[in-house]
């Protein structure tokens, strides 16, 4: 929205010496959101009016034309390439010497005579945006120069004067008003600025319309839930003309292109006070013109309209409608009919200002993608005693341009609303408690007043009453009294504090801690790198991964098509990023660490009070590693597993994979499963080379899965001191070869127990080869033996070996080595 | 016999001094000192034939000269064995220039990990416990526990993602419902931090994502005031952002807060003078902050007549991209090497 500081000084006197740019910083830290301040005028120092007398062909190109232009003096030539430059146009010209933008971007750039394509050229004929009024005179077309003719200047004045640029425009971010339906209007702002400066805002002095009796004017509101009021009155006597040029002029100011009079006088109306007008023709809306009934209704499903941007919107029986007994004249509140709108012909005019349900206006306008500063107004809960004044400003107006405008019927005026408007009693010592600095009531009261609230004074406390521009949705609570005065004192002006706690310890949760060991680990040691994934696959990612697309949640409305369902594991973006990455190295290793979705399982609560549960979302580690030489990536996927849950201090077994069922992407023959005692905590594993072919994959991927969840709830396991040996340990290495479905843990189990003197058995060495044999591996162990009483002989430790020995051989079929 | 001793004493010392490495000085060694037939030997031996005072004369000079041939001789060695070592030092130089092989397997950390570990570990040193939620969540905690009615605009299909058959699901649009969770969870008073993910239903370009890390803040305790919510967030900014970081609230609608603002801070490139990062403003706004809303306590179980509280919240992301110069949003989730390798 753009805010003309000229017009915001007809509502209040701001303070003397006070610049356009120190109110847009006030109003930035203390009202809106101000995105930039424009004075008008700026860098036009040698612009004047020019006329276009003749534009004749470029003799050698087809898109400029040679113009002379009439700027007071001599006839001047210049090359223009604008695509409307015409005889007898009025036009901004910039004479050699002046500063323009070319093409509304860039530096200022200062204008040298130049030959363009052989022709002289002394000057430019200016778009707006060349010369910095493009907000003022929006391009319709990119290579459109700007047309002042309908302005009628005098030829040759500086074109600051004669457009009378003297003004500043503030563009407000219209987002930062969503929850100010008062800010809507220079009216309110100006309200703001009176309370930041302590000035006294002017009264509007409008009265009561006096009625007239020339037209019967009668209003049917159907659905009262959305339209609370609905004002209107006729004028007669209209003559549709061009509106007096102080008019045309401020609303150019604020970007809004002069129409006729009447129209002007409903969009000055609504960008001065913020409330919508519109004004319909009686006699395009009624048969006999000093009969008109209008209703307002629900519109009926399939019903069309052909609203005012010449486009036909299909309604609802949602739509709240403005309708005569044959048809719609209006979308309420979002735009009015083509076919009963002003036009030059139109002599007896309605005024509606009328207030509608923010949501039905949001609602409608959104759906038919139909955004009109109307429906922009309305949707942020207009103050309903608004209309009122809007209607007396509108036929004050009327009354004073048109001479011959009279007030033709009586004044319309269906009111079924009510606004909570306090009081609100609140304790004095309430601004200082909730905002930790003393205010002195004085400021206090005058903050509140000046920005419309009535404060009366109790002992202890204020009683604030909320004015009715307020009191639609925005304050409601004492809390929204006190941010009133928060704002306005500054919050500049209140210094920072720390509050002071009890020194109670506090601390990650336990995944939150796992998740950074499990970081650290993966990166420090490992050499893993860390991603950051969508929670998001595509329907062929899991097709691919031999899954069902009905396993998985997915979005109602996704923003891509190509991945609207939630992830139930890591593996498929992190297959994305392995293909994303497979050329930068010999060795790829990946990790991310986030949370997945299984709708089958229970998770948190989806109610303070209900049963509903949310899916379960545990967060998971995954951790792939690629070597493109090596095919056994399983083991660097164990590695992972046995490092973490080492750091963990969480002994854990690893069980074959065919114990439990496994998901289709899991290489059957090369899966473990992690235990920690009997809970399941994660799972080492191949993808599946049949998936790997799926996703085209020419390498295989080992990956390590913890759920965190699980993981973190085991306790690191107690470490308890054993006293030294006095005695000297022995270690004796055993190799043996064995067929491959021979396992180590069973072996491994074998040896530990063939005599107490074993106090440890570790595999060091396991080799498959060709010399062995097919289905055949050579295995070799270390054994740590000790007898803690005394220092033992050889003839002992022999003693043990051979029983070894025999044990393999009998139980494993080993054959020895060495 | 002194003419001897001083003839041999000089033949001793020539020679040592002219001895090419430590054979050469064994022998002379062996020659003039040695215990049997060294030369200086020899000549001692024959001192006991001379008269009582020429022997005591010619003692002192022949001890004189046997211990000026000994140190000449120790000297050389020295000398010798020096050039030697050095000799053998240089041949063991080593490029000093290279790195250790074969290059050491390094990973990285995602830069936002490293963001937010270093801010969990600024609230937890100011005793601010670190929650969790769910990033699927209801309805009910995502709006109606903060204070977003069924009809507000922000519930409308173009900001957040609903699940399929679920319509009391989404995904959740900030880490807000989070507050309310550990208020019902926890009660009062309370002071925590939530690093979290969440969705945004709007399409991605270089500053915008439909996934976004946020990391919020909240204190509920009695007695707490505005001025303590801007004393945090100066903590926070001067951790991040250097001792003479400003911060600056100006007011902000958000349904969950009350007053609600946003919190900008002095650009830390140009210290407020405007630049390229500020967009010349000299401030950088980097959060969203306020007094929580009443109605918000409430849901969470909490009496707002006994109780008051602050909650912040900002983009993790965009902190991440400020402190690294990162001018484009995507790169955060592409899963690429090239980016994740820098950190």
């Amino acid at each position: 929205m753009l805010i003309s500081y000229n017009w915001l000084k007809e509502h209040c006197d701001l303070p003397a010496g006070l610049t356009p740019a120190e109110l847009g910083d006030k109003f930035k830290l203390a009202v809106v959101e101000v995105e930039k301040i424009v004075s008008e005028g700026e860098n036009l120092e040698n612009i004047v009016v020019g006329k276009v007398v003749s534009a004749e062909k470029h003799p050698n190109a087809d898109k400029l034309k040679v113009c002379k232009v009439d700027a007071g003096g001599e006839l001047v030539q210049v090359v223009c390439g604008g695509s409307n430059v015409a005889e007898g146009m009025l036009v901004a010209f910039a004479p050699i010497g002046a500063k323009v933008r070319w093409h509304g971007e860039g530096d200022l750039v200062e204008l040298t005579e130049a030959t363009i394509r052989g022709e002289k050229s002394y000057g430019m004929i200016c778009a707006s945006t060349e010369i910095g009024l493009g907000e003022k005179f929006p391009l319709k077309d990119e290579k459109e120069i700007l047309d002042l003719t309908f302005l009628k200047l005098k030829v040759g004045t500086h074109l600051k004067t004669a457009l009378k640029l003297n003004d500043a425009v503030l563009e407000i971010d219209n987002k930062s008003l969503s929850h100010r339906p008062d800010l809507w209007g220079h009216l309110g702002l100006a309200r703001e600025a009176a309370a930041l400066f302590s000035r006294q805002l002017k009264e509007l002095k409008l009265g009561k319309i006096k009625p007239g009796k020339s037209v019967s004017l009668s209003v049917k509101v159907e659905d009262t839930k959305l339209c609370p009021r609905y004002l209107a009155v006729a004028l007669a006597g209209i003559k549709v003309a061009p509106s007096p040029d102080w008019l045309q002029s401020r609303l150019l100011t604020v970007g809004i292109n002069p129409i006729n009079n009447i129209v002007d006088i409903t969009n000055y109306v609504m960008l001065d006070l913020g409330q919508p007008m519109h004004a319909f023709d009686a006699s395009r809306i009624a048969v006999i013109p000093t009969k008109v009934g209008i209703s307002v209704r629900l519109a009926k499903s399939g019903e069309t309209i052909v609203a005012l941007d010449k486009k036909e919107y299909k309604l609802t029986e949602n739509d709240l409608v403005i309708a005569t007994a044959e048809r719609p004249i209006a979308i309420a509140g979002v735009m009015g009919a083509l076919n009963s709108g002003v036009t030059d012909a139109t002599e007896t005019i309605i005024f509606e200002s009328a207030n509608f349900n923010p949501v039905s206006v949001r609602k409608t306008s959104t759906r038919l993608n139909l955004r009109s500063d109307s429906a922009q107004r309305f949707e942020k809960s207009l103050d309903p005693n608004l209309c009122e004044i809007a209607l007396q400003k509108a036929v004050a107006m009327t009354l004073e341009i048109c001479p011959g405008a009279s007030v033709a019927s009586k004044v319309i005026d269906e009111k079924h609303f009510s606004l909570f408007t306090g009081p609100l009693l609140m304790p004095k010592n309430i601004f200082e408690k909730k905002l930790g600095v003393v205010i002195p009531p004085k400021r206090i009261k005058e903050i509140l007043e000046k920005l419309g609230f009535v404060v009366t004074e109790k002992k202890d406390e204020l009683s604030v009453k909320i004015p009715t521009w307020r009191a639609t949705k925005d304050i409601a609570i004492a809390e929204d009294i006190v941010e009133e005065v928060g704002r306005i004192y500054g919050f500049s002006n209140i210094p920072g504090t720390l509050p002071t706690f009890p020194i109670t310890p506090a601390s990650l949760t336990p995944v939150q801690k796992l998740q950074r060991t499990v970081k650290d680990v993966l990166v420090r040691e490992l050499g893993y790198s860390e991603m950051y994934n969508y929670s998001f696959v595509s329907a062929e990612q899991i097709v691919r991964s031999g899954d069902n697309v009905a396993n998985y949640l997915e979005l109602d409305n996704p923003i891509s098509k190509e991945k609207p369902f939630l992830r139930r594991n890591l593996l498929l973006n992190l297959m994305e990023n392995l293909e994303r990455n497979i050329n930068s190295a010999e060795v790829i290793k990946l990790f991310e660490i986030g949370k997945i979705f299984q709708p089958e399982e229970a998770g948190p609560r989806a109610d303070s009070n209900g049963d509903e549960l949310l899916p379960r979302q545990d967060t998971w580690l995954g951790a792939v590693n690629v070597e493109k030489k090596n095919d056994t990536p399983f083991w660097e996927a164990r590695r992972v597993a046995e490092i973490i849950t080492r750091e963990l201090g969480v002994t854990v077994k690893f069980v074959p994979g065919e114990t439990l069922s496994m998901a289709p992407y899991q290489h059957p023959g090369r899966t473990a499963w992690i235990y920690a005692g009997d809970s399941l905590v994660g799972r080492v594993w191949e993808l599946h080379p049949k998936v790997a072919a799926n996703f085209n994959f020419p390498y295989r991927v080992g990956v390590c899965g913890f759920n965190l969840n699980i993981l973190a709830d085991k306790q690191r396991e107690a470490r308890i001191f054993k006293p030294l040996s006095l005695y000297p340990e022995v270690k004796r290495d055993v190799a043996f070869v064995v067929y491959t479905k021979i396992v180590h843990v069973e072996v491994e189990k074998a040896l530990a127990g063939i005599d107490p003197l074993v106090k440890g058995v570790e595999l060091f060495d396991v080799y498959t080869g060709k010399n062995l044999g097919a289905g055949k591996k050579s295995m070799a162990y270390r054994l740590t033996l000790l007898n803690s009483e005394r220092t033992l002989e050889s003839k002992e430790v022999d003693v043990v070996m051979d029983k070894a020995t025999k044990m393999l051989v009998e139980n494993f079929g080993a054959e020895m080595r060495g | 016999m002194l003419a001897d001793l001083k003839k041999l004493k000089d033949e001793a010392l020539t020679a040592i001094n002219a001895a090419a490495d430590v054979l050469n000085l064994e022998e002379l060694e062996n020659r003039f000192l040695g215990r049997k037939s060294g030369e200086i030997t020899n000549l001692m031996k024959g001192l006991k034939e001379l008269a009582v005072d020429a022997k005591r004369e010619a003692g002192a000079v022949a001890n004189e000269v046997k211990t000026a041939v000994a140190e000449a001789l120790a000297t050389k060695r020295n000398e010798l064995a020096g050039v030697s070592q050095s000799e053998a030092l240089s041949a063991e130089k080593l490029d000093i220039t290279q790195s250790y092989l074969p290059p050491v397997e390094q990973g990285h950390y995602h830069p936002s990990t490293l963001v937010q570990t270093d801010l969990e570990d600024l609230f937890l040193s100011m005793g601010f416990v670190v929650l969790d939620g769910p990033e699927l969540e209801s309805d009910y905690y995502n709006f109606t526990a903060v204070n977003v009615p069924p009809e507000h605009p922000a519930r409308d299909m173009q900001d957040t993602f609903y699940i399929k058959n679920h319509s009391g699901w989404v995904m959740r649009t900030h880490t807000s419902p989070v507050q309310v969770r550990a208020m019902q969870k926890y009660g009062a008073p309370l002071r925590g931090i939530v690093p979290g993910k969440c969705f945004r239903n709007e399409a991605t370009d270089a500053r915008h994502e439909h996934t976004l890390y946020q990391l919020e803040g909240i204190v509920v305790d009695k007695n707490i005031n505005f001025s303590h919510l801007k004393g945090v967030l100066e903590a926070m900014a001067r951790h991040l952002y250097g001792a003479n970081t400003q911060v600056r609230l100006r007011p902000k609608f958000y349904p969950f807060v009350e007053p609600g603002v946003n919190g900008e801070v002095t650009c830390f490139l140009c210290a407020g003078q405007g630049c390229r990062v500020c967009k010349k403003s000299g401030w950088l706004e980097i959060l969203g902050a306020g007094m929580i809303h009443p109605n918000v306590l409430r849901e969470g179980g909490i009496d707002p007549k006994i109780y008051s509280g602050f909650a912040f919240g900002c983009g993790l992301d965009r902190l991440t991209m400020l402190k690294y110069g990162i001018d484009e949003i995507r790169v955060l989730k592409a899963g690429d090497l090239r980016f994740v390798n820098q950190f």
